[in-house]
């Protein structure tokens, strides 16, 4: 890559007494890229990016900004600045020193401060606010506000942390669009942190997936979504049906399996696992199965299933089904157009996939598995 | 017969409070209010309505003195006491796990009986007390310093050690309310921990530093175990004179007037005190 980096992290580790919340993280992030680091909750991400912003000093390791070494700088000396999860909106001031809180030393005058602060106003759309209550103001306009004093310091990085988790579901996708827009015409890096996988992937550039205070992958969405590298992953990120299978031979670009429950396909190799054994694992998304009736034609594999249970989601309606010979209920996704399949509980069908549907998850590890649920 | 309208019911419910209020605060202050415009006639009150306490209370020099030196005395106390309770309450607050046990320690000096406490003063600082003959014996001082008891300076030490708690409490409490997100928030703009206090911590603690002086202030103003026990004569406050009316010179008009006017008094400058306050919390920018 030929741009510029901005933060490079290098073997950073945060203990907690015994715990340790991140461990060996190596990062390298991109001037003018949108990245978060997703995870479940606990799984060190906050803590990752409270080390970016200053806020902890990590146990070892370094971390630069911009070339510099700032691990052990403080966070009010760092050219970082962060948008908090409950938002953080000073409850004495209002919406114009609010925003003009950080621009106190920065030897401007009033006057330059005010237009300032008016600028950045407008840039989230509140133009005109600046005499208002933080009391007045919706969950959304607070999220504003707090974007506004960030970025009216013209950070290097700006964090975010869960920034849309207190938002109800309508106003967090349209601050999602907009967010990333903004993000497009300022060129600022953006860092967030979410535990919401549809958020980073409608995001981000890159996403880093964190477990257990590990960071698992670090990939474009769509890779992370096609490719995953590890079962974890997977299963976070999107809807997975797991099955076990049998390597017969590695050789090429693809991989000769025998699929518990589907036979014998060619699978392609994903450059995202390095370790294969005999023992194999493999996923196929929910809205790659097909569910017919009748036995469908064209598919590389067909397998009779039964119905065990519907759930019916609008935009689509998912599927639960056995098959024999795979241990776990399979979960289908159907598109719900007006000719859509309709089956009842209980009813048989026949379930078609493709060979380049199916992703292949490199060696079965069961204590990976457990690994994977647990967190 | 069963409550039927939710009228009855809430008169119902209210009926204790209003009872309360009537009879304990309601009355006496009525009463305060009736003696204070009628005349002490050597054994009985003639009830004819009159100015005249008002006019002879306000024209007495030593009336206005005491009132000020009350007012003057209290605002040391305010001052001295909610000084030294915020450290406390800051400390209690954010840099210690065991809130309990610090908060537990506070209220120790409540154990004992208020007297008492004002008493244990008194053998601390007395000509033979416990301060002038520990430094006598340490060979510090060679005869006992007796600047200590009986003046100003006696009353401001007893009352701001026996308010201590009261101070440090409701400090304590919007302390503790401050989001801690917030303060990381300020440093994250570029505050260092000195800018964080004086812009964010103090101004989201004025209510608590309010609601500490009026607890302080209100009751000091009207102190009188404490001067009578360790004000000797220039320690002495309105109080004292309030109480020379009731008992000894048995002019209960003339007291009850001298009451209402330290209540005015009182209410005029704790309402100023708040108001700056909150004028002044609305400058930190």
């Amino acid at each position: 890559m030929t741009a510029e980096t901005i933060i490079e992290l290098s073997g950073v580790e945060k203990r907690f007494g015994t715990l340790t919340a991140v461990r060996d993280l190596d990062l390298e992030l991109v001037k003018g890229e949108f990245f978060s680091l997703l995870g479940p909750s606990g799984c060190g991400k906050t803590t990752a990016l409270r080390m970016i912003a200053g806020f902890q000093e990590p146990s070892s390791g370094t971390i630069r900004i911009d070339g510099e070494d700032v691990s052990t700088v403080p966070a009010n000396r760092r050219p970082t600045n962060m948008v908090f999860q409950s938002y953080a909106i000073f409850p004495h001031l209002d919406v114009g020193d609010n925003v003009g809180f950080g621009l106190h030393r920065s030897g401007l005058s009033r006057k330059e401060r005010r237009a300032r602060v008016s600028e950045a106003l407008e840039l989230v759309e509140l133009g005109g606010y600046e005499r208002r209550r933080a009391n007045q103001l919706s969950g959304g306009q607070q999220q504003r506000v707090a974007l506004a004093r960030a970025l009216v310091m013209r950070p290097k990085v700006l964090l975010l942390d869960e920034p849309l988790s207190a938002l109800d579901k309508n106003l967090r996708e349209a601050m999602q669009l907009e967010l990333r827009r903004l993000q497009q015409s300022i060129g600022i890096t953006f860092v967030m942190v979410t535990h919401d996988q549809y958020e980073a992937m409608t995001m981000s550039d890159r996403i880093g997936v964190m477990f257990n205070g590990q960071l698992e992958q670090v990939d474009t969405p769509q890779t992370l979504y096609a490719s995953p590298g590890t079962r974890s992953v997977a299963n976070f990120i999107g809807g997975m049906n797991f099955l076990p299978a049998r390597l017969h031979n590695e050789g090429g670009g693809t991989l000769d399996m025998e699929i518990a429950g589907f036979g014998a396909m060619a699978v392609g190799r994903n450059p995202n696992v390095a370790d294969h054994g005999r023992n194999a694992l493999v996923g196929i998304r929910p809205e790659q199965l097909e569910i017919a009736a009748h036995r469908p034609e064209g598919y590389d594999s067909t397998v009779q299933c039964r119905v065990a249970d519907i759930a019916f989601y609008g935009e689509s309606i998912h599927y639960f089904v056995e098959v024999d010979g795979v241990p776990e209920t399979m979960t289908v996704a159907v598109p719900n157009y007006f000719h859509s399949v309709d089956f009842t509980r209980g009813a048989t069908a026949w379930l078609g996939v493709q060979a380049a549907s199916v992703i292949d998850l490199g060696r079965n590890r069961d204590n990976e598995t457990q690994q994977g649920e647990k967190t | 017969m069963p409550l039927r309208t939710d009228t009855s019911k809430g008169l119902a419910l209210g009926a204790p409070a209003t009872l309360y209020v009537g009879l304990l605060v309601v009355a006496p202050l009525g009463m305060l209010v009736a003696y204070s415009f009628w005349t002490q006639t050597y054994v009985a009150i003639d009830h004819s309505l009159t100015w005249e306490n008002y006019r002879s209370a306000i024209g007495d020099p030593l009336v206005r003195h005491l009132l000020f030196r009350s007012v003057w005395i209290a605002a040391l106390v305010t001052l001295m006491t909610v000084l030294l309770a915020y450290p406390i309450a800051y400390f209690i607050a954010f840099r210690t796990e065991r809130k309990a046990l610090w908060l537990l320690l506070i209220t120790i000096p409540f154990w004992t009986s208020y007297l008492l406490r004002v008493f244990a003063w008194k053998l601390i600082l007395g000509f033979n007390g416990l301060l002038n003959s520990g430094l006598q014996g340490l060979g510090l001082i060679h005869e006992p310093m007796t600047w200590l008891l009986y003046n100003e300076f006696a009353v401001v030490l007893t009352l701001a050690h026996a308010w201590a708690p009261f101070a440090i409490l409701p400090i304590y409490v919007s302390l503790q309310k401050i989001d801690r997100r917030l303060l990381e928030a300020a440093t994250d703009l570029g505050s260092g921990k000195l800018e964080r206090f004086f812009r964010v911590t103090l101004p989201l603690t004025i209510p608590g530093i309010i609601s500490s002086s009026l607890i302080i202030f209100i009751p000091t103003v009207g102190d009188y175990v404490t001067p009578a026990l360790v004000g000797g004569a220039d320690g002495k406050m309105i109080a004292n004179l309030i109480q020379v009316q009731f008992g000894p010179a048995n002019d209960w008009p003339l007291g009850a007037t001298l009451s209402l006017l330290a209540m005015v008094t009182v209410g005029i400058v704790a309402v100023g005190y708040v108001l700056l306050l909150r004028f002044l919390g609305s400058r930190i920018r």
